[in-house]
């Protein structure tokens, strides 16, 4: 989609040079961190809110919200990179490691997928895989404080090795299963997986 | 090529509104005319590849031979402070349109009118009233517009003039953040009351237009439905949290 | 920023419906499938940004419309219309 170069327009900051290396194909370095919503910010009562893994799991289980922040601390710090082309890069969050979710739900053989569901009805589909092993986080804070409601806030996942729309905001839980279930932009044309350093963006990629 | 087809636009003048708000006057190939209310769409592209589009509701009247644009500055926007504060006479820029036939109007439609606008939501009601001036037409027609200084009222000498050619248009300012010594007029957000007061009561079946940033535009349109409105002659655009589309 | 803030409407996707349907659909008329009130697409609400966009009927909430863009390809999920109506009257020109 090549257009017109407007003589003098560019982007509000630039990347430095050594964001080079860093940049997926395709991407730009953005300083800010933009706020991308399919729908209304969903308001959620932390005296309500619960974290749940469920589905193809020996001992599916509820977290409060209390019982959640009581879990081993990890953080996340690097780049995170949207389909829509900005990458952010050395950024935080802080949360609990999917990994620590698992080991006390304990999923069966058969589970090979897993559906993220969340307050106000965003889903995404991803591989086990993708969430085990260090790569996903559920997580409340970001660069040192609260995550913002507009930002996913309670908690969202997070999966920084894939686009950042896999890193559904709003969570309200996994759900695993033994097949791929496109998800709410899995089913309107992008990409099952979504690897940035691959340029997985739309099916077919 | 449809007339949706990105074509290059240049922009043949700037010229200053406020000290945050200017308006291009831009001569596009080909252009076939627009409907007042209707939009463009803009697409910059950066040496780097980088695009943005934006979407800019055309403030010109329909008869005019330029396509006139009017941008407000936003602080930490991408794109407004490129096209206000940037541009230069001359340059070019990738523009679609015109498109939008839902919030148009042309005396055709009647009237009485009321067109509330919230800061740069009074672009595409200024393409409104434009029209309704070069066209001779009396239909009766009130202006509440919302903003937040005296400074910050765009095309305010131009609105004055045509309130006072007793066509059958009334101006109403409101001036939320603060008003000039000795003025007597509104101070406050639109609430219904004022939509009361200053608009039409609803067995006159005015025609509204509502534009600015989505709360107001919202907040209007609940309350004028709330007074009895038809709510199928309540037009809105909105121009999402900053007041700029 | 809360949540009214990054609603738009019909009209903000209007450029990249006139791409699919050759149309200026802001102000064709569609059925909600779940509530059955009719509205102009210049009047629905809508969320949107890079990836795509999802209108929803006015009056119930319902999601209308989902369309995203991409690689030279867009998608549409109508699925929220009981029905479209498209009115020669608004056909782009050529």
């Amino acid at each position: 989609m090549a257009g017109y170069v407007s003589r003098g327009f560019r982007r509000r900051r630039r990347a430095d040079d050594d964001d080079a290396g860093r940049l997926p194909p395709g991407q730009y370095a953005e300083p800010g961190f933009p706020v991308l919503s399919a729908g209304p910010t969903p308001r959620v009562d932390l005296a309500e809110w619960r974290l749940r893994v469920e589905g193809l799991v020996a001992r599916p289980r509820e977290w409060t919200w209390e019982e959640v922040q009581a879990l081993p601390r990890s953080t996340f710090e690097g780049d995170i990179h949207c389909v829509t082309k900005w990458s952010k890069l050395g950024t935080s969050f802080a949360g609990v490691s999917v990994d620590v979710l698992l080991d006390q739900t304990e999923p069966l053989p058969e589970a090979t997928h897993v559906i993220a569901f969340c307050y106000g009805g965003y889903t995404t589909n991803l591989p086990l895989e993708d969430v085990r092993d260090g790569k996903a986080w559920v997580v409340w804070e970001h660069e040192g404080g609260p995550l913002p409601p507009e930002h996913g806030g309670p908690a969202r996942l997070l999966v920084p090795h894939l686009y950042f729309w896999k890193s559904a905001k709003w969570l309200a839980g996994l759900r695993l299963i033994d097949h791929d279930q496109p998800g709410f932009w899995e089913s309107l044309g992008y990409h099952n997986r979504g690897d940035p350093w691959r340029e997985e963006r739309y099916w077919g990629d | 090529m449809g007339r949706l087809s990105w074509r290059l636009a240049r922009v043949a003048e700037i010229k200053p509104e406020t000290p945050r708000v200017a308006s291009l006057a831009l001569d596009v190939p080909s252009w076939d005319g627009h409907q007042a209310g209707q939009h463009v769409d803009l697409r910059l592209t950066a040496e780097d590849g980088y695009q943005a589009e934006r979407s800019y509701s055309i403030a010109s009247a329909p008869d005019g031979q330029r396509v006139e644009l009017t941008v407000e500055r936003l602080d930490d926007g991408e794109v407004s402070p490129y096209l206000a504060g940037e541009v230069r006479q001359g340059d070019q820029l990738e523009l679609r349109g015109p498109i939008g036939l839902y919030f148009v109007w042309q005396p055709g439609l009647g009237g009485p009118l009321l067109l509330v606008a919230g800061g740069s939501g009074v672009v595409p009601l200024m393409a409104m009233l434009r029209h309704r001036a070069a066209s001779g037409s009396r239909v009766q027609t009130r202006l509440l517009y919302s903003s937040r200084t005296l400074e910050d009222v765009i095309y305010r000498e131009e609105l004055e003039r045509l309130a006072v050619a007793g066509d059958g248009l009334t101006v109403t300012h409101t001036l939320t953040r603060a008003q000039p010594p000795g003025w007597q007029g509104y101070n406050r957000r639109i609430d219904a009351a004022m939509l009361k007061e200053v608009g039409w009561p609803p067995d006159e079946r005015p025609l509204a237009y509502v534009c600015g940033p989505t709360r107001l535009v919202e907040a209007v349109a609940d309350d004028l439905v709330a007074l009895g409105h038809d709510p199928f002659r309540v037009k809105t655009e909105r121009f999402g949290p900053t007041g700029v589309q | 920023m809360d949540e009214a803030d990054l609603r738009m409407d019909g009209n903000h996707v209007a450029g990249m419906l006139a791409e699919v349907f050759q149309f200026d659909m802001t102000v064709e008329w569609s059925g909600c499938a779940a509530c059955g009130d009719r509205h102009q697409l210049g009047a629905l609400q809508a969320y949107g940004h890079g990836m795509g966009a999802v209108l929803s009927c006015p009056s119930c909430g319902q999601t209308l419309l989902r369309v995203a863009r991409g690689g030279g390809r867009w998608w549409l999920d109508l699925r929220g219309m009981a029905w479209l109506q498209l009115d020669e009257g608004a056909r782009l020109p050529e």
